[in-house]
């Protein structure tokens, strides 16, 4: 059996998927972004994510249209990788202020060290390099 | 301005995937800006690259299409998934002449900006009183 903390302020909304989400290693991330975003998708501080792996990466996406790279922050720390972005622009008397973020729990097995971010066409994609597999060592018997 | 047009019936949103369609596609964030000079329309693509962007204006209805390159590189598996990764369409009717020629498309950080200077003719003139 699998306990999960109960915390009746976040409500996920789609059910199946909550289900889907514990299943897999990055399980147990705060899901402050789903808060609100179900019900307004890209205005309420949401920010969506992808997250796929390979043989060798965790891959962590996130769509961040109209931020500039210099503006993204993305931080590893306790296990917890969290991105979050500001933006303040003012044209013409309008003025538009917003700040995204989100967290994710990153599997033990990532090394902190080499985890590497990139931005293409508004997709930040964070690389979560695995631990290589310890080999089993052979000793030899003198 | 500002009217979203003829949605077509492939268009999809991020919450109700359509099945059995041939292509499946969202509308996308956009935002228009107008004062007297020009209309400047700010549209959301993300993960759509330059040479993805169709832009096109027929019948003073102004299309977008922006299509994303390969998804998912080769040999990922999909762990979590809340990006929807279709295509963009958007359509918006244009109820002021625009002067084609002088459009201007600029795509920077996934977010495409539209400039679309007035017609002389459609312009505010002030009037002189002799």
């Amino acid at each position: 059996m699998k306990l999960a903390r109960y915390t009746p302020s976040f409500d996920l909304g789609r059910v199946a998927d909550f289900d889907q989400w514990l299943r897999h290693p990055f399980a147990g991330f705060p899901a402050v972004g789903q808060l609100l975003g179900e019900f307004l998708p890209g205005a309420a501080g949401r920010l969506a994510a992808d997250v796929y792996e390979d043989q060798d990466n965790y891959y962590a996406r996130f769509e961040l249209p109209g931020v500039k790279k210099e503006d993204v922050k993305v931080e590893v720390h306790d296990r917890l990788l969290t991105v979050s972005t500001q933006r303040q622009t003012k044209a013409e008397g309008q003025e538009e202020a917003y700040s995204l973020s989100r967290s994710i729990s990153v599997p033990e097995s990532v090394r902190p060290d080499a985890i590497a971010a990139k931005m293409e066409d508004g997709i930040l994609t964070v690389t979560l390099p695995k631990q290589e597999e310890r080999k089993p060592k052979l000793i030899q018997v003198n | 301005m500002n009217a979203t047009c003829c949605n077509p019936a492939s268009t999809a949103t991020q919450t109700t995937p359509s099945v059995g369609v041939t292509e499946s596609l969202q509308k996308p964030l956009y935002n228009v800006i107008g004062n007297t000079d020009a209309y400047e329309v700010r549209v959301e693509l993300p993960g759509v690259a330059k040479s993805g962007v169709k832009i096109d204006l027929e019948d003073n209805v102004l299309s977008i299409r922006g299509e994303r390159g390969s998804a998912t590189p080769e040999g990922w598996k999909t762990l979590h998934r809340e990006l929807s990764g279709l295509g963009y369409q958007l359509r918006l009717r244009l109820n002021t002449p625009v002067d084609e020629d002088k459009l201007t498309a600029n795509l920077e950080n996934g977010v495409l900006t539209l400039k679309l200077p007035l017609k002389e003719a459609a312009k505010p003139r002030r009037i002189e009183v002799q």
